[in-house]
């Protein structure tokens, strides 16, 4: 087998069209990775600047009342990760800026993609793209005639005469092709490694092995298939055509058709739903900035019973900061229920679309280059979460000052200093792990690994009647 | 050989050709679930705009039973005094809609990345959270949904090559050409006859295709003749690729060649292209993190509360002129609450200021995508079909435009009614609602 893979490779260098492609899609290839990198570098230095600008004018307050700087808050920029330059994923569609304030658990807003006219239906140009639309398209064109052509000349005779199984011809044939494909995802996956030396770290590398995994397993089924039809089609046109509107009903068809079913079979609240039920939900708890509210009352009652006085003004401390961060415990109660509904629904939609893998390895594919690129849904949800995390800790932080800092119930004109703002902590992203969300990916990979399998079987056993003439 | 004849035996030649039929039925069912999904997203906008209204409605009955009763607002509120014209405009939910275009059904272009409802109050910016895009999967938003444009745009060039890749090329390779030559009096003119009956076949196709999708929104009811245009751009575009793959059928004789160089040309025009100039825009001119506007919400606007009244009050008053000879100004117990009424009206100044430059910023991206149209003509074409549906970046600038102006006007008219010391009654709170919807 392996001299037959040696006949093939040398074959394929001695085809010039064939060579011209290669290089041409290799530049590209190299010029997406450039490009990728560049991008990230850029879009990171602008998100470093403008953290340290707004953490500049958190930390110049000179005096400000704690409850004045909840509403004052901050806001937090989506980090782009090293891997985004390789599969860019969700990242465009998805907002940048994130309000963090008081009372309210706000939404990511101004996306990239709304601050242009369309321009790229299928994203920018960035090595996924390529990896997984144009990459197989060549390994497709590289195979379709690969038994077909050596049927027709005759060869394919001659070479069962010389003492080669027609189970060898095939396997050699696809392990060539595909060895083609992995030569470029090899090469792709080194020079990004190469242009980020400095800042690898084996969470990048184990991410990254999982993400060419998942595509060694995808070049292997097209190109298995493309061999396999090859073999079964006479005609080298039939068998292009044939693979080609595999490939049509696999990358363009049914992604695109599939996800917008699965948003109608698990439905999204409409904004104006989502927001009236959580005000509805918000306004049957405390409210922080009215003391004659009924709850409000409550708790001001067991208050005073705790520190053992008659009125909020024999209370050493500041009722209204306790007010108000009973007011956000209440509120982080709604903004669980509802934003948590929410992310219960779009993982239904993830793992209903994952399913769709058995009848499309692209959209295996896509998941898996997505989530171990960290730039999926998942992972922009978990950016979320560890955001919510943060403005709940930083308006306890405030209320707590508020309460406990030294004012006394009423004395809304009492100011917390600077020493106090610049201890408050800066946002800092926790690029979330692999093993945190790897079992998510399972049923992506697992499928690839079933096609794999499937793919192999047809051709060892789908190809045994193969006709040698 | 009569051109008729040629059309009469490319129709059998199709009509045998199984594949070249499933490909045609291929697409035509995925223009038709892109109609579909169009149509949907259309019914889906209008409904939750007529929700939005039943509330609006609802809301406003309410506070219009309190002019019946002569209360000033809801008990549990006692800093509510709707006879103040503050309170009376914040209470009047004026709302302004981007109500969607019949036309919408062919192409769902941006409409998914912004809002198309917006509450206007005297506080409000056209770069508020809310005017950010409905709840959707980014997942799906990333693939894009399957409409009419992007089965026009992606999928009808390659039935065409389904339909054109051997023409010429099979004769050639079997042999019939010189047969073919003797036949016809030209080679190039037999070609071009198969080419043009498929081009004939896809119009009359398109045709079908557009009339459909009018008759699941009404289309014939948009405005500027969306529909007339839709075919016009929609011919355009199957003529520009009718004409790549003739060159192409012209040159070349063997069916694989003409089929990977037919392949190859799609790729680079529907994939490569947009997408290197996208990541050349990105690098440009990355994502706008909106600094600016932040500014202006948080430290800027904080400035303005921080004004010492004296430069605050003459701030106010060259906004205003007509602020030092109104009613309110003449009586000293009133003008400091009156004043502190205009704070709004600086910070929206402020904000439209700090708006400026984003949307500067917004617009060179802008003219890079347009410089880019005879690089990546697909992205040109796109462009052209979110216009005429109304849903390209420039009609939801429009909206923003439009917003600004209401929320001005608003402004305008509670602090004039505010120092003229105007008394809201039922009939003033009514009238507020017919006047502050339009801008």
């Amino acid at each position: 087998m392996w001299q037959i893979i040696k006949n093939e490779w040398s074959a394929l260098s001695r085809n010039r069209t064939l060579l011209g492609l290669s290089l041409g899609f290799l530049l590209v290839l190299l010029l997406s990775v450039l490009l990728g990198i560049q991008q990230t570098q850029e879009q990171t230095q602008r998100y470093e600047q403008a953290q340290s600008e707004l953490r500049q004018q958190w930390e110049n307050i000179e005096a400000m009342n704690p409850h004045g700087a909840a509403h004052y808050g901050t806001y937090v920029f989506k980090p782009s990760n090293l891997l985004s330059s390789l599969d860019d994923g969700v990242n465009s569609v998805t907002g940048n800026v994130l309000r963090v304030e008081g009372h309210v658990q706000n939404e990511i807003v101004h996306s990239e993609a709304s601050q242009m006219q369309s321009v790229s239906k299928f994203g920018k140009l960035k090595s996924s793209l390529l990896l997984q639309y144009i990459l197989p398209l060549l390994l497709l064109f590289l195979a379709f005639n690969s038994i077909s052509s050596e049927k027709q000349s005759g060869r394919l005779k001659l070479l069962v005469l010389q003492g080669a199984t027609p189970s060898s011809l095939i396997w050699g044939k696809t392990l060539s092709v595909w060895l083609y494909g992995m030569a470029l995802l090899t090469l792709t996956v080194m020079v990004y490694a190469f242009l980020n030396l400095g800042s690898i770290t084996t969470e990048i590398v184990n991410r990254t092995l999982f993400f060419y995994l998942s595509y060694t397993l995808y070049y292997f089924v097209i190109s298995g298939l493309t061999v396999l039809i090859s073999a079964r089609w006479q005609n080298a046109t039939v068998a292009l055509t044939s693979m080609l509107g595999i490939w049509i009903l696999w990358t363009i068809f049914l992604p695109n058709i599939l996800l917008s079913s699965v948003e109608q079979w698990h439905e999204l609240p409409s904004r104006n739903e989502f927001q009236t039920a959580m005000r509805e939900d918000r306004s049957k708890g405390i409210d922080g900035h009215n003391p004659a509210d009924e709850r409000g009352k409550e708790l001001e009652e067991q208050t005073l019973v705790e520190y053992g006085v008659d009125s909020v003004s024999q209370l050493p401390i500041n009722f209204d900061g306790l007010r108000m961060q009973a007011d956000e415990e209440y509120g982080n109660q709604v903004w669980d229920k509802h934003f948590g509904h929410l992310r219960d629904v779009l993982a239904k939609q993830k793992q209903t679309y994952q399913l769709a893998g058995i009848f499309n390895p692209f959209i295996s594919l896509q998941n898996a280059s997505m989530g171990f690129s960290a730039s999926d849904n998942l992972h922009h949800q978990e950016f979320l979460v560890q955001v919510e995390g943060y403005r709940r800790n930083f308006i306890k932080i405030l209320n707590d000052e508020h309460a406990f800092g030294g004012s006394t119930t009423g004395d809304w004109g009492w100011e917390a200093d600077n020493d106090f703002f610049k201890s408050v902590p800066d946002y800092e992203y926790q690029p979330v792990s692999l093993s945190a969300v790897f079992p998510n990916y399972i049923p992506d990979l697992l499928l690839l690994s079933v096609w794999t399998i499937l793919v192999s079987l047809l051709l060892v056993f789908g190809t045994k009647k193969m006709q040698i003439v | 050989m009569k051109i008729r004849s040629i059309f009469f035996y490319e129709w059998k030649h199709f009509a045998r050709s199984p594949f070249k039929v499933v490909a045609l039925l291929l697409f035509v069912l995925a223009a038709g679930y892109g109609l579909h999904n169009g149509a949907s997203l259309y019914h889906d906008q209008m409904a939750e705009i007529d929700r939005i209204e039943q509330t609006i409605d609802e809301n406003r009955q309410e506070y219009l039973t309190y002019y019946d009763e002569g209360k000033p607002g809801p008990e549990n509120a006692p800093w509510i005094n709707l006879a103040e014209p503050f309170w009376a405009v914040w209470f009047n939910y004026i709302y302004h809609f981007k109500t969607p275009s019949p036309a919408l059904v062919y192409s769902m272009g941006q409409a998914e990345q912004y809002g198309f409802y917006k509450r206007e109050t005297c506080w409000a910016s056209p770069y508020d959270a809310d005017m950010t895009q409905e709840i959707a999967n980014p997942e799906r938003l990333q693939t894009g949904t399957l409409d009419f444009s992007f089965a026009l745009l992606f999928l009808l060039p390659l039935l065409l090559l389904t339909l054109l890749y051997n023409i010429k090329s099979m004769e050639a390779e079997q042999g019939f050409l010189p047969l073919i030559e003797v036949q016809a009096a030209s080679k190039n003119t037999w070609l071009l006859s198969r080419v043009i009956f498929y081009l004939g076949l896809l119009a009359v196709l398109i045709v079908g295709l557009l009339l459909y999708g009018a008759m699941l929104t009404g289309v014939f009811s948009a405005e500027g003749g969306a529909f007339g245009q839709t075919l016009l751009f929609s011919f355009f575009y199957l003529l520009f690729w009718s004409v790549i793959y003739y060159l192409i059928l012209r040159s070349g004789k063997s069916i694989l060649g003409n089929t990977l160089k037919m392949v190859g040309i799609w790729l680079v025009i529907a994939f490569i292209l947009p997408a290197a100039v996208l990541q050349w825009i990105s690098i440009e001119k990355p994502a706008n993190l909106m600094t600016d506007l932040i500014d202006a919400k948080r430290d800027k606007s904080q400035e303005i509360y921080d004004l010492p009244d004296s430069v605050f009050r003459a701030k106010v008053d060259a906004l205003f002129p007509e602020i030092p000879t109104s009613p309110v100004a003449q009586d000293s117990t009133r003008i400091a609450t009156a004043y502190s009424d205009c704070y709004s009206a600086l910070i929206n100044e402020l904000m439209k200021s700090s708006i400026v430059p984003i949307e500067a910023d917004n617009e060179l991206k802008n003219e890079l995508v347009r410089s880019s149209y005879w690089l990546s003509p697909i992205t040109f074409f796109q462009n052209r079909f979110n216009t005429i549906a109304q849903t390209h970046y420039e009609n939801y600038q429009i909206y923003r435009n439009e917003i600004q102006a209401m929320i001005d006007k608003q402004i305008r008219t509670m602090v004039s009614d505010t120092w003229n010391d105007t008394k809201i009654d039922k009939q003033k709170y009514l009238d507020y609602h017919t006047s502050l919807k339009t801008n």
